[in-house]
């Protein structure tokens, strides 16, 4: 493959996965997403370096990286480091110029993010510092019911009703939903009610910021179909259907800022 | 391994000579050249915390080495647990504070008075050669000890922790039941354990809000101001009387005034004269509080001031500003945000609401002392009723040209929690200045979870 032209790529480390996405003359030329480890750096780069074999580039051919997610304060392979709330704003617009609210939820947080025609930021929210309705609180939900974390979605949808959760903390949930169980509920019930409990936190944030058509989700949790239709019902409205990976969206965001903040600095014209 | 620690520059030590020397309440001096000694030999070893550079935590404030006074508020902050022990072998004594009130009558009654943070920064100050990490898990172990005895989780409860459990000197507990604080107020009166059980309580009563217009609110606080005297009076074995109220009063004002007029001067800068921790170092030197000793808060107050002007003439911008910061003016009680990060990601603090609400309300010197510091007190604008309190901070957003707020509060200020919607609500509708919300983790460290929330909101101006 002969190289040409500029290449800008986004990294973005979250607890769960680190993603890459890297832009040739503005389109997505490559995309790396590996499991997160605890060494940031060293999953940032297993990102990038995954994007970079898939592409056929060195490192050296990338003239400008933006960082973001919680690892993007050590990423000395980055230029540059941003939050994933304008990376994800940045990164939606790129895709979806008539989105206007995003939901965003990763594994260790959950945003509700309102953005202008330019995909700038107006307004955002946050959970709280617990994992509540985040993607750990599906993943260790998959675990008390031993089933794959992308099929919790699938199971929810099944359901019959929905059992309310009163626990918003991940680990009392845990242990409610065991209490659950063994009155006899059934697990697709328990999965549906936990949807919902999530979905009412979210919409409990857009309480904050508001909602105007179009809306997106992205993120891990994004590809999870049970809690999709959940925020559908608790918010009123119709997701847009993503163009590419939703867990994508934060890395491709940076990669767009990558190339906005080269174009700044005189790096390309 | 060892942390990697600040060290001022020798280049910058002449210029230091040549500032002023510190008075301090019982007429002793500390001179230039011992600051500097201080600072760059003994403090080091007994407080490398205050030195760690680590571009996570602490802050750098006091690392502005061509203003002098930057270093003497460093100074003063890390001698306090030092002068507080002395003070105690001197006979002095010391009360625990709490609501948000100035401190003119404990002043008046010559007696130190310390709020929670203050308590707490003296006993930090007893354990030398910790550094940062170490002088963190010390915190939130005396965090969690209170919050197990106490039951409730609250800001500072490891102040009266401390005083509870004996490890300090402290003569009186005599907080306002101000409704910003009243559950901890009313935690000290209910908690009382341990080796100091027995430590003389007065809960000052403070009429509830929105009656600063009513005359029999004002002569019910002010008759609780002189219940107060009195108490403290006890504890010395001293009459305090009227006329030292109101020398008292005269010495706070000309601190209040000469912080305000710092601040303004600050805000009248187009490049800030200082960073956002110097800012807030110096400026809230004007209650006379901050450092538990009046005349040298005010010596270093009058010499901030002269070099601010300096700064302000000669266009001088402060250590590790960025140029064209976004301006941000933080609301909320006794916690604020990371000033150094938040410059790292292209900001700047220009104010907060808190304690700038009595630096900048001056009490008439007039007539009966206890009426007038009694009907000041009540016309605080931070304890006013919300609309009220809204449109007072609009107008210090105004003046402090502010490009976004942050209403930050503690887990467990139900008060800050409950207004912080409506007053940001009220802030957005009438300036269209985006704000913020965000809850302080009370274990007390500056974490990533509230940084990126505040880097976003920061990227979003």
């Amino acid at each position: 493959m002969s190289i040409s032209g500029n290449y800008f790529a986004g990294v973005d480390v979250g607890s769960l996965a680190a993603k890459s996405v890297i832009l040739k003359d503005g389109e997505i030329f490559a995309t790396g997403l590996v499991p997160s480890g605890v060494n940031s750096v060293e999953s940032g780069l297993n990102a990038l370096n995954l994007a970079l074999e898939t592409a056929g580039l060195q490192k050296e051919d990338l003239t400008y990286i933006v960082g973001t997610g919680y690892g993007r304060v050590s990423a000395p392979y980055a230029n540059k480091a941003v939050t994933e709330i304008t990376c994800h704003a940045k990164g939606t617009n790129y895709l979806h110029p008539s989105v206007r609210t995003i939901i965003d939820m990763g594994g260790q947080d959950c945003k509700a993010i309102r953005i202008d025609q330019d995909g700038a930021v107006v307004d955002f929210a946050m959970n709280d510092k617990c994992a509540a309705g985040t993607g750990r609180f599906l993943e260790v939900m998959a675990g008390v019911f031993k089933v794959k974390l992308e099929d919790l979605g699938a199971i929810a949808l099944s359901a019959t009703d929905t059992v309310p959760m009163s626990s918003t903390c991940t680990v009392f949930a845990e242990s409610e939903t065991i209490s659950l169980v063994a009155r006899g509920e059934k697990p697709e019930n328990i999965l549906n009610g936990i949807h919902h409990s999530i979905a009412n936190r979210i919409a409990g944030l857009f309480s904050r910021v508001g909602i105007e058509s179009d809306v997106f989700f992205s993120g891990g949790v994004a590809k999870n179909s049970g809690m999709k239709a959940a925020i559908e019902q608790a918010l009123k409205v119709t997701i847009v259907k993503p163009e590419i990976d939703p867990q994508l969206i934060g890395a491709l965001g940076a990669a767009v800022i990558a190339r906005n903040f080269s174009k700044k600095e005189g790096l390309w014209a | 391994m060892g942390k990697q620690l600040f060290r001022y520059s020798e280049e910058n030590k002449e210029r230091f000579l040549d500032s002023e020397n510190i008075t301090f309440n019982d007429g002793s001096v500390v001179t230039p050249e011992e600051i500097w000694h201080y600072l760059t030999v003994e403090a080091p070893v007994k407080y490398p915390s205050a030195f760690e550079i680590n571009l996570y935590q602490g802050n750098r404030g006091s690392r502005d080495e061509t203003l002098p006074t930057s270093l003497k508020t460093r100074y003063l902050g890390l001698t306090f647990s030092a002068r507080m022990e002395r003070a105690k072998d001197n006979g002095k004594s010391i009360a625990f504070i709490q609501g948000g009130q100035a401190v003119d009558p404990y002043t008046a009654a010559d007696t130190i008075a310390l709020r929670p943070g203050l308590v707490n920064q003296w006993n930090n100050g007893l354990e030398y050669g910790n550094d940062i990490n170490k002088e963190n898990l010390r915190r939130k172990k005396s965090k969690e000890k209170a919050f197990h005895d106490m039951s409730f989780e609250a800001c500072q409860t490891g102040g009266y922790e401390h005083v509870q459990a004996g490890n300090l000197r402290i003569d009186v507990i005599a907080p306002y039941t101000v409704l910003r604080c009243s559950d901890v107020s009313y935690g000290v009166e209910a908690h009382r354990h341990g080796p100091n059980k027995d430590v003389k309580l007065l809960n000052v009563d403070f009429p509830l809000r929105n009656q600063a217009d009513k005359p029999w609110a004002i002569e019910y606080f002010a008759k609780n101001l002189r219940r107060l005297v009195q108490t403290l009076d006890e504890v010395t074995g001293r009459t305090t009387t009227e006329g030292d109220l109101l020398q008292a009063i005269k010495l706070h004002n000309e601190g209040r005034r000469l912080g305000t007029e710092l601040a303004e001067l600050w805000w009248s800068a187009d490049i800030p004269p200082t960073n956002s921790d110097d800012r807030a170092s110096l400026v809230s030197l004007g209650n006379l509080e901050t450092h538990g000793d009046v005349q040298a808060s005010l010596s270093v107050l009058k010499e901030a001031k002269k070099f601010i002007a300096e700064r302000v003439k000669n266009g001088v911008k402060g250590h590790a500003v960025i140029d064209n910061p976004k301006r941000l003016f933080i609301l909320g009680s006794c916690v604020g945000i990371n000033g150094s990060r938040s410059e790292d990601a292209g900001a700047i603090v220009v104010g907060r609401d808190d304690q700038w609400s009595h630096c900048s309300s001056l009490v008439e010197e007039e007539g009966d002392p206890y009426y007038n510091l009694a009907k000041t007190t009540l016309e605080y604008p931070y304890e006013q009723g919300i609309e009220k309190r809204a449109q007072w901070t609009i107008e210090q957003i105004k003046k402090s040209r502010a490009d976004g707020v942050i209403f930050i509060h503690n887990w467990g200020c139900n008060t800050q929690a409950a207004i912080s919607r409506p007053i940001v609500d009220i802030i957005k509708r009438e300036t269209g200045i985006p704000t913020y919300i965000h809850e302080r983790d009370l274990h007390g460290l500056r974490d990533e979870q509230e940084q990126n929330r505040v880097n976003a909101f920061i990227e979003m101006l």
